[in-house]
Formats: C-alpha cells, sequence, structure tokens
C-alpha cells in the first residue's frame, strides 16, 4: 500500500526533471530560502575574511590608517623571521609527540578497560576516564598552570617531598622544558577522543574472533598483536588525522601558561599570527603567515590523505 | 591455567586502577583546592583539609556570575541558529531536486578543512567593520559559520537515511516543504540535532580564541575567557580561582550527567569531521 502512494510521486518528480531549468528553480524557490541563512552565514564569516587575507598579505597595513601596498614584502620578511621559523619547529615538535602519544596511551587504555572482567567494573573506568573529556580544556590547562608552576607548584612539591630536590624546575619558565611541559599537560593522556574512538572500534570487533583465538590458546597479547592491532587501522588513521589538525592549531597553552617564551621556545603558528597583529599592529604581515600557513595545511592535508589511501591499498 | 589467567586478570585491574587515578587526581585537588585558604594551599595541595572554606565559592561567583550568564547566551543562541540554519539548508540538499545543490553542498563544506587561526585576522576586521566587537553577536556568529558547516554535513547524511516513502506519502497527502521540515524531517531528526547541538555546545563554551580577541571588558565576555584573567589576592590566595575553574566546569558537568549517551556520540562526531 504504502509502496504505491510511493510511487506516483516519484513519477511526478521524474517529469519535473523534463522540465526547463528556469521551471526547476521557480519550482524549487522555497529551497532557496533553506539554503540562503547557511550559505550567507559561510559566506560572511569564512570566504570573505579568507579572501581579504589573501589579499591584505601584500600591504604594510596596520589595520586602521596606514595601508600601503608593499607586494611581496610581507612574505620576505616573513621568511627571514627567526620566530617564525621557531614556531614552525616547535609545532612540528608538538604535532609529532601528540600523535604518537595519541597513538600509544589512549590504545593502551582501551585495551585494559575492555579487557577487565565484568561489564560493571569496565563501564565504570569508561566512564571515569570519559568524565575528564567533557571538563572544559581552559579548566584543564589552568589546573595544569598549578601543577607546574615555579613557586608553590604542585610538581616541584611532589619532587621536594620525596627528596628529588635536585629535579625541581621552573617548569614553564625554562626554555629547555617549556614546550615539553606544555605537551605533558593532560598525562596520563588518556582522557580524550582517540580513547573513545579505540574504544568504539574495539567493541565492534567481533566476539567470534577472540573466541577462534582462545580455541587456538593465543594469549592476551597475542590477540591485542594479531586481531586488534591489524583490525583498529582505521581509528588509527583517523587519530592521526585528528590529532595533528588539533595539534597544529596549538593558541590555548602557549598563550596562556607561557605567551610563548621563554624566548620563542613555546611559539606556535597562531600565537604568532596573533603577536604580530595585536602585539605590534601589524595586520598585512600577519594576514601573509595566514596565507603561508593556509598553504601548508593544505600540503599537510592532502599529503596525509595520500598515505593514508597507499596504507588502504597495500592493507 | 586458570591460576595464571586469574593474575592476568588481577594485574589488569591494577593498571586500570593507578590510570585512573593519575588521571583523575588532578581534578580532585582542584576541588580539595577550592575548599582551601591560603595557608592550607601552601602547606598541604595534596589532600582534603578541614575547615572548608566555602566563602571561596562566594569569592568565585562574585566575580565570575556575569561571564556564566554570557556564556549561556552565546551558547544557547549559537546551538538554536546552528541546528536550525544546518537543518535547512542539509534538508534542501538531501530531499529537493534544487538546480546547483550539489554545488550548494561543496561551497557549504569545503573550508571546513581551513583552521580557524589562519583567517583569524581578517575575520576579526570583519566583525568590527559590521560594529559587532564586543556584542553577543560578534561572539556567536563566525564560529556558527564553522558549526554550520560541520552540521551540514552530518544532518544531510542523516536526512538522506529517511526513506524517501515517508517524504513521499507526506507530499501526497499535501505537505508543502515547510511543513515537511517543522512536522516531518525535525521530529525524525531528534538524534542528529541533539548530536550537533552537543558538539555546537561545547565548542562554543570552550571556545577561548575567539572571544579573546571579540570581546573587552565583562559586559559580554564568557566564563572561559574570563577565568584567565581573575587573579589570586594577597590575603585568600588561589582558593576562588580554583573553586572559579570548578565553577566553569559545572554546568557541562551537569549535561553530561544527564544525556551522556548523546554526548559521546556528540564527541566522537567532532572528530570524524576531519
Amino acid at each position: 500500500m504504502q509502496r504505491q502512494i510511493a510511487k506516483q510521486p516519484k513519477g511526478a518528480a521524474g517529469g519535473g526533471n523534463k522540465k526547463s531549468l528556469g521551471s526547476r528553480i521557480m519550482k524549487n524557490k522555497i529551497f532557496y530560502l533553506f539554503l540562503l541563512p547557511a550559505v550567507l552565514v559561510i559566506t560572511i564569516f569564512k570566504y570573505y575574511p579568507f579572501l581579504t587575507s589573501v589579499y591584505q598579505s601584500v600591504f604594510n597595513w596596520n589595520g586602521a590608517n596606514v595601508h600601503i601596498f608593499n607586494g611581496a614584502k610581507n612574505y620576505i620578511d616573513i621568511f627571514q623571521d627567526k620566530a617564525f621559523y621557531s614556531s614552525i619547529y616547535n609545532i612540528v615538535k608538538v604535532c609529532l609527540a601528540t600523535v604518537v602519544i595519541n597513538l600509544i596511551f589512549p590504545f593502551l587504555a582501551a585495551e585494559i578497560v575492555t579487557n577487565l572482567n565484568g561489564k560493571r567494573k569496565q563501564n565504570f573506568f569508561k566512564m571515569g576516564f570519559i568524565i575528564p573529556m567533557v571538563v572544559p580544556s581552559m579548566v584543564v590547562i589552568l589546573l595544569w598552570k598549578w601543577i607546574l608552576a615555579g613557586d608553590y607548584g604542585v610538581l616541584n612539591m611532589l619532587l621536594g617531598a620525596v627528596g628529588l630536590d635536585n629535579l625541581i624546575t621552573p617548569w614553564l619558565a625554562t626554555s629547555r622544558t617549556a614546550l615539553w611541559s606544555i605537551i605533558a599537560i593532560n598525562f596520563p593522556w588518556i582522557a580524550g577522543l582517540p580513547f573513545l574512538l579505540y574504544l568504539t572500534g574495539k567493541q565492534n570487533i567481533s566476539e567470534d574472533l577472540y573466541e577462534a583465538a582462545d580455541l587456538e590458546g593465543a594469549g592476551l597479547l597475542q590477540k591485542i598483536r594479531y586481531i586488534d592491532i591489524p583490525l583498529l587501522s582505521s581509528q588509527r588513521k583517523l587519530v592521526i588525522t585528528y590529532m595533528l589538525i588539533q595539534a597544529f592549531q596549538m593558541f590555548d597553552q602557549p598563550f596562556v601558561l607561557t605567551s610563548g617564551g621563554p624566548g620563542t621556545s613555546t611559539l606556535t603558528p597562531a600565537l604568532y599570527i596573533y603577536q604580530r597583529a595585536f602585539n605590534y599592529n601589524q595586520f598585512g604581515y600577519s594576514s601573509a603567515v595566514g596565507v603561508i600557513l593556509f598553504i601548508i595545511v593544505v600540503g599537510v592535508t592532502l599529503f596525509n590523505q595520500r598515505i593514508m589511501k597507499e596504507s588502504d591499498n597495500m592493507g | 591455567m586458570r591460576k595464571k589467567k586469574k593474575i592476568t586478570g588481577a594485574l589488569i585491574t591494577l593498571l586500570a586502577v593507578v590510570l585512573l587515578f593519575i588521571t583523575f587526581y588532578p581534578f580532585c585537588m582542584l576541588l580539595f583546592g577550592s575548599l582551601k585558604n591560603k595557608m592550607q594551599l601552601v602547606d598541604n595541595p595534596w589532600f582534603f583539609t578541614m575547615p572548608m572554606y566555602f566563602h571561596n565559592y562566594e569569592v568565585a561567583a562574585s566575580q565570575i556570575m556575569r561571564p556564566i550568564f554570557n556564556s549561556f547566551v552565546v551558547t544557547g543562541v549559537g546551538i538554536v541558529l546552528t541546528v536550525l540554519f544546518s537543518a535547512l539548508a542539509a534538508y534542501a540538499i538531501a530531499h529537493s531536486d534544487v538546480p546547483g545543490k550539489k554545488i550548494f553542498y561543496f561551497y557549504i563544506i569545503s573550508l571546513l578543512m581551513v583552521p580557524g587561526f589562519v583567517i583569524l585576522i581578517p575575520q576579526f576586521l570583519v566583525v568590527r567593520d559590521m560594529h559587532l566587537y564586543n556584542t553577543y553577536l560578534g561572539q556567536i556568529l563566525p564560529p556558527t559559520a564553522n558549526n554550520v558547516a560541520m552540521g551540514v554535513m552530518l544532518m544531510t547524511t542523516f536526512f538522506k537515511a529517511i526513506p524517501g516513502s515517508v517524504i513521499e506519502s507526506a507530499q501526497v497527502e499535501g505537505c508543502g516543504p515547510v511543513q515537511m521540515f517543522s512536522r516531518i524531517i525535525m521530529p525524525l531528526s531528534k538524534p542528529i540535532m541533539a548530536t550537533v547541538s552537543i558538539t555546537t555546545g561545547l565548542n562554543l563554551w570552550n571556545n577561548y580564541m575567539w572571544p579573546l580577541i571579540i570581546t573587552n571588558g565583562k559586559d559580554v565576555m564568557p566564563v572561559i575567557v574570563s577565568i584567565t584573567r581573575l587573579t589570586a589576592s594577597i590575603s585568600e590566595g588561589n582558593g576562588p580561582l580554583f573553586a572559579a575553574y570548578v565553577i566553569a566546569a559545572i554546568p557541562i558537568l551537569i549535561l553530561f550527567a544527564f544525556a551522556s549517551k548523546q554526548f559521546i556520540s556528540g564527541l566522537t562526531a567532532g572528530a570524524v569531521k576531519g
């Protein structure tokens, strides 16, 4: 019955396709109204700024009265600025460290949680690792500001209490340790999206495989090695892509904890753009940095997709 | 064999306990710390100590009351706009034969992979020139552009899975596009609306960089920015600061307690877009 009803309008719609484009547009004009709000906000707040940033990148511009065309000068200056290079160097370190950390720790935690005996126990630990994920990241950053502080920092007090006084350091104020301290935030790095992804991935692996492995006499480590690691490859790819995007945009931590210092030891590209615009009023220069970073992002994304595809073909 | 299994089981449980402890304990310290006075914090940051200084929460609340309210406004309005805009566009893309709908879809989602900070400066200037500096709308609209792009992507997939027969039988009964949207599509789409609301809400509540540059002073500043501006008073120490951090986290934790399932799918959806 339902099917019969369904067929009629489908035929009508097919007939509509034969009509001229103009009449199809007229017939559907209400739908353009539906599309309008989304298209409008995206045009005004994404495409338009994106295009202006390309345009402004060839101007010496302070955001107000000074606005002089200066060709490629911003770009040349950027490539001669040591601070720009150290921001790139730092972000590469952050990206690599973040990816490695998130391939290991949340995966191990997901293995541990799913191998606990008893559903209730598993759910308890699952929730335990998920709840910290919904704490605003800024609260986590500020909490770690206290942990890593030089005077009365929790970590230093702990080191003092166990007699390791010689390790006491102003973690965020020493150029050798500042970047690694920022990376250390959220240790042991479990309460994050990757944990959730591995967990759902593991829950989708058929129970039969483990039973078959049991019959063959495989131990836990062998099951992880020969079942989980191969079958979670799509989760791993997602984690790599997602963490790269996240890490590349790092701004909040260095802005709040170190302002990019000491020196430029924790400067990131996002922070560099911010400082050039709002501390030095170099809006044209800052736009040019944005353009360069956009090109880098597109390049890395394409490269990443390619590698992911190739590993698909191989696996 | 059985004995070995028991030992492995105990070992796994032990590992889980240790990891959970390390993950959770800093948050416990924050909670304990929010109830301590200056001396207690210096003497013993580790454990819960008596007496408890609830006064810290009074001090904190008086400082971040307005920012909390602002965060609710920004997050609430942002969610409504995002869900509405995304659902309308996704409906047109999934269930109409509008000429050019594929181009529109591509146009809407294609800048999704550009990280926000790349266009931070021109975005700031656009909003400033629209006289939206230091307003709620100025905080809401640019992130909404991002969230709508993701919302359209998620909702289009969901809407396409609604069987054509449902739509068509409604059409036969004389349902126009507007009624179709409000009476058929929206009620069927509660799960995806929950997902998009949660992703959007978390983005807006936690957003730091955008409100940092687009707000000034307490009138419209959200709580996440204002907690970074608090300074410890000499007499009270860090206690009130910690209390403020706890307060800033509570609304989301409460929501999570009521809708943990939807939260988890919302969190995961945020990753898959990339």
